[in-house]
């Protein structure tokens, strides 16, 4: 009896549900932060049939541009992107899942992305990782502690649009100007960018990088501006 | 050892208790292992090796960059006690080490679950081979130089070692198992400040890592939370001033020490030289260490002038009325020029001596 109330319900809710109050609900689940509520809304946003573009430009990516404004504005921190991070890949798995092979989402790009060698670091790269790919590019983590060899061979193989290079230690800075002289002796034209609290305008200079970003929030932000450019 | 440490002893711990019997601004450098090993040539296991060769090897490093203070790289709660962690859990996998830098502990392998913060033992720091010689390496330094050696803890940069990224989620999602693993951090602490009690002796200072209080990462409510509440309980237990380092970017030091009695904030930012000079003004009796010399900026890549530059704007703004001592923030890294680090005391030779010469 009770299932079959919660069935009448259910169907009930699909049908009141109009394209609006879903995305706004999905948008919302996206800002709190909620893999659940936002698996659950873009499931029912695509169930009553809004195009996959829709739901990821007016939910998913709002979602995600609100959630940095509130960072901006000190009233979100980092533990609130990341659990909004988790709810865009929640969400657009799932979009994806439902496109079987059609290209409905387009790559903004590809970004190839790493922390490199002797640092293990890897909190704001996360972060950066999680919204962007989130955002539809498509990304190529190669984790930590990561040789000037192995971006060079990854970069050969994957042509990407962006290199990005993360490290949090001091000592990381001269593992940067290695990995960037050799991408670049080897004629990768790709743009790069740093990323780590301990680098600064001349550091970025010296390492050779076409821009810097001292947390994971401001990264996105350039990675967007880079890659438009 | 071919220096007297004396003086450095007195200029150093004279301008953090705010006497007015300073000769000069103090020079505090912070020369982690990767420098030691630059200067003196060794890999970081030859000087995890032996205590002695370790004391000689931090001697000479600190007095070759004519620095007033001195200190035991290992003797930290960063790397050191993620491998303390890694060896008391069986998960030795998580530490990596290198030859000419600190080892490093993968962020989030020793705790990747809920269980494994349930079960987490804490580490035993007298059976630990690395505390073991860099504690009995500080007890040298100690009694070659008479420098008395400051103890460093930390809760957040153990916290981050141990879970990684999780740390931050969990903060939103169960912040209970967030504070059970923070409590065994603040145990774990403990123990080390009672194996440095009893192999170092009582130390003149706590220099606290407190890596939470950073608006980039947390808000200050949660830095409080998760690293400013454990401080409190650790001053109530150790009965020496503390000091708080702080090298990120947007670091809560005004907030913080309403919260929790410092006598002197260590950091590199806000790099705005207004910002320290008003905060002088504000907590005139809090001593200032490092203000906006930043090791990524002047240091590594501009000239010895660049940096006579940075030392000179410091020292007029806050050197006036004492308690500021010069420290470029945080560890040297590998590129810095050795004349740029050099060119430090040389400034403080020329412009930091009591009183300042404001023109």
């Amino acid at each position: 009896m009770i299932k079959i109330f919660k069935g009448i319900k259910g169907i009930y809710n699909l049908l009141i549900m109009n394209e609006e109050e879903s995305l706004e609900q999905l948008k919302n689940a996206i800002l709190e932060g909620n893999p659940n509520k936002a698996i659950e809304f873009v499931e029912k946003s695509i169930k009553i049939g809004i195009p996959v573009k829709e739901i990821l430009n007016r939910a998913i990516l709002k979602g995600a541009e609100e959630a940095g404004k509130l960072y901006e504005e000190d009233e979100y921190f980092l533990p609130d992107l990341l659990m909004t991070g988790d709810a865009i890949n929640a969400a657009t798995e799932i979009l994806k899942n439902s496109l079987s092979g059609k290209s409905e989402i387009e790559s903004k790009g590809i970004i190839l992305i790493g922390t490199v060698e002797g640092d293990i670091h890897d909190i704001g790269k996360s972060l950066v990782v999680s919204i962007l790919r989130g955002q539809g590019f498509e990304i190529v983590d190669l984790g930590s502690d990561v040789p000037p060899e192995e971006f060079l061979r990854k970069a050969k193989e994957i042509n990407p649009n962006l290199i990005g290079l993360s490290g949090l230690m001091t000592m990381s800075i001269s593992k940067m100007v290695e990995t960037v002289n050799l991408l670049r002796s080897e004629n990768i034209q790709s743009r790069i960018i740093v990323g780590g609290g301990i680098l600064s305008k001349e550091s970025c200079e010296m390492i050779g990088a076409d821009d810097f970003a001292k947390d994971g929030w401001e990264g996105i932000k350039k990675i967007h501006n880079l890659i438009k450019i | 050892m071919v220096k007297d440490w004396v003086p450095s002893v007195n200029r150093i711990f004279r301008t953090i208790s705010g006497s007015k019997r300073v000769d000069k601004v103090p020079f505090l450098a912070f020369a982690g292992e990767q420098m030691i090993c630059r200067i003196t040539g060794k890999t970081v296991r030859e000087l995890y090796s032996s205590p002695k060769v370790y004391a000689n090897a931090i001697i000479s490093t600190f007095e070759f960059l004519n620095a007033d203070s001195i200190n035991v790289p290992s003797a930290y709660a960063g790397p050191s006690e993620g491998l303390a962690f890694a060896e008391a859990n069986n998960k030795l996998d998580a530490i990596k080490w290198f030859n000419y830098q600190p080892l490093m502990c993968k962020q989030g392998e020793i705790c990747k679950s809920e269980e494994d913060i349930d079960k987490l033992e804490i580490p035993d720091h007298s059976k630990n081979n690395l505390w073991k010689n860099s504690l009995l390496t500080a007890k040298m330094i100690n009694e070659k130089t008479k420098f008395p050696q400051v103890i460093s803890l930390s809760i957040w940069s153990v916290v981050q070692e141990l879970r990684g990224l999780e740390a931050y989620k969990d903060m939103r999602r169960n912040p209970d198992l967030l504070l059970k693993l923070c409590e065994k951090i603040f145990e774990s602490q403990m123990d080390i400040y009672e194996n440095w009690l009893e192999v170092v002796g009582m130390p003149p200072n706590v220099f606290i890592a407190g890596y939470a209080f950073n608006r980039h990462m947390m808000s200050f409510q949660d830095s409080m939370r998760y690293e400013g509440q454990f401080i409190k309980r650790m001053m109530n237990k150790i009965k020496v001033p503390f000091m708080l380092h702080n090298c990120g970017t947007s670091p809560y030091f005004t907030e913080v020490v309403k919260e929790i009695d410092f006598i002197a904030v260590n950091g590199s930012h806000p790099l705005d030289i207004e910002y320290w000079i008003d905060f002088k003004k504000q907590h005139p009796k809090i001593a200032i260490i490092g203000a906006n010399i930043d090791v990524s900026r002047e240091m590594l890549t501009g000239t010895p002038s660049d940096v006579e530059e940075k030392v000179k704007e410091n020292i007029l703004n806050l050197a006036p009325g004492g308690r500021y001592i010069c420290c470029p923030v945080c560890s040297l890294p590998w590129g810095v020029p050795i004349q740029n680090i050099l060119a430090i005391p040389k400034a403080i030779e020329k412009y930091g001596h009591y009183p300042i010469k404001i023109n």
